[in-house]
């Protein structure tokens, strides 16, 4: 996060600059999460099974799409650029890293938010890959791989989960409140337009590097397809 | 500024209901339709049928193992036959899908209840095979009058039961 990024009119013209922060694939698959898991648990609570399986291997393709490119996006995507160790943590609400370089992308609190946020939706998808029952109801694709009581321990822990899930919602969300009305940084615009007013001397990323993009969507939806299918040969 | 303070409070304000509803989400049974009717009935056979489901599995789990308990097996199809044994009673009071009650139970236990019958009846004689055999304790009996079972759950659902998988 970079303060006071968005002063607004008292700065001087010429000491700030708009710059590239979040790439679309960022962009997409967070608000792709945004819509998901709402519709995960609104299709359950109101037993809409076809849909809750079909969305689900969707948002679990999704979320494998960030993890892919955590590893080979532009800088702000990747885990290696925003997963510190604990006292850049400490540092960093201690105030300490506000002096000195700015970046954009980030800081390394938000940064083990975003990990704890894609781990969950990936443990809860991935629970659901296995639960239920074929003599009563929906169940998972990976299903078959699983003993009954097995599958039936994994459906009682993806119902229950779901909580833990809304926990760190509710967390990121206070959050970006908290930013947005008190230290006033334009965050959820960031995230949709993908770009920040920054300070000169700030740099923003590249564009969109397509190659690495199309792989990335192509492993990712290949890879939930296959999940999808039951994962043949093993189902 | 006066805009920066409407735009604070806003946004604060925001921040607490998504908490507060966050909060009240936990737990909690999902309240009905104002539409949907109900029936202690629907209950009853409602837990009834759960309690079928969850024998089903410990059947199913024990012949999962390399040496199943059959004692485990015979108990659980004993408890099958008797629930079997309660169903039609819970089926007496008319309360379909299709008339807007709370249930997976369609209008055809209604009006083909001579069907409905013979499946029930079906799941009585497969969970009373199933104790006679795993009273004798041949692994192949067993695994056979198992299937026949969970042929006869899914003989009734396919007929009398929403689908809610499309």
């Amino acid at each position: 996060m970079i303060e006071p990024a968005d002063a607004g009119p008292a700065e001087a013209p010429g000491t700030s600059h708009r710059v590239k922060v979040w790439d679309p694939i960022v962009r997409l698959s967070h608000w792709s999460f945004a819509v998901l898991v709402p519709a995960m648990w609104w299709t359950a609570e109101n037993s809409e099974w076809g849909w809750h399986r079909r969305l689900g291997l969707v948002l679990f393709g999704i979320v494998t799409l960030r993890i892919l490119w955590g590893f080979i996006g532009p800088r702000t995507a990747r885990f290696g650029d925003f997963v510190r160790g604990p006292s850049s943590v400490l540092a960093y609400f201690r105030g300490k890293l506000s002096g000195g370089a700015r970046r954009v992308g980030h800081n390394p609190a938000g940064g083990y938010s975003v990990l704890a946020l894609l781990l969950v939706m990936l443990a809860q998808a991935s629970m659901g890959l296995f639960a239920g029952d074929p003599f009563d109801g929906m169940t998972g694709p990976l299903r078959p791989l699983v003993g009954v009581m097995t599958a039936d321990t994994i459906t009682d822990l993806h119902e229950t989960f779901f909580w833990v899930i809304v926990g760190f919602v509710a967390l990121h969300i206070v959050a970006i409140v908290f930013y947005e009305a008190v230290q006033r940084e334009r965050l959820v615009g960031a995230m949709v337009t993908g770009r920040r007013r920054v300070p000169a001397g700030v740099e923003g990323i590249g564009g969109l590097p397509w190659g690495r993009a199309l792989a990335a969507v192509l492993l990712a939806g290949g890879f939930a397809f296959w999940i999808a299918q039951g994962a043949p040969p093993l189902t | 500024m006066v805009q920066d303070v409407i735009f604070r409070r806003v946004v604060s304000t925001f921040a607490l209901a998504t908490c507060a509803l966050a909060l009240a989400g936990c737990g909690g049974e999902t309240p009905e339709a104002d539409s949907e009717l109900s029936s202690p009935l629907i209950d009853e056979r409602h837990e009834n049928f759960e309690g079928i489901g969850d024998a089903f599995k410990a059947i199913r789990g024990q012949l999962e193992q390399g040496s199943p308990d059959f004692s485990v097996i015979q108990a659980n199809a004993q408890d099958i036959n008797q629930r079997a044994g309660n169903i039609e009673s819970h089926f007496v009071d008319e309360t379909a899908r299709e008339a807007g009650y709370d249930t997976e139970a369609l209008a055809a236990i209604w009006q083909e209840p001579v069907a409905f019958s013979e499946a029930t009846q079906k799941l009585m004689d497969t969970s009373a095979a199933l104790v006679e055999a795993a009273g004798e304790g041949d692994p192949a009996t067993v695994g056979a009058a198992v299937k026949d079972m969970g042929g006869s759950c899914k003989n009734c659902h396919d007929q009398f039961r929403y689908d809610d998988e499309a």
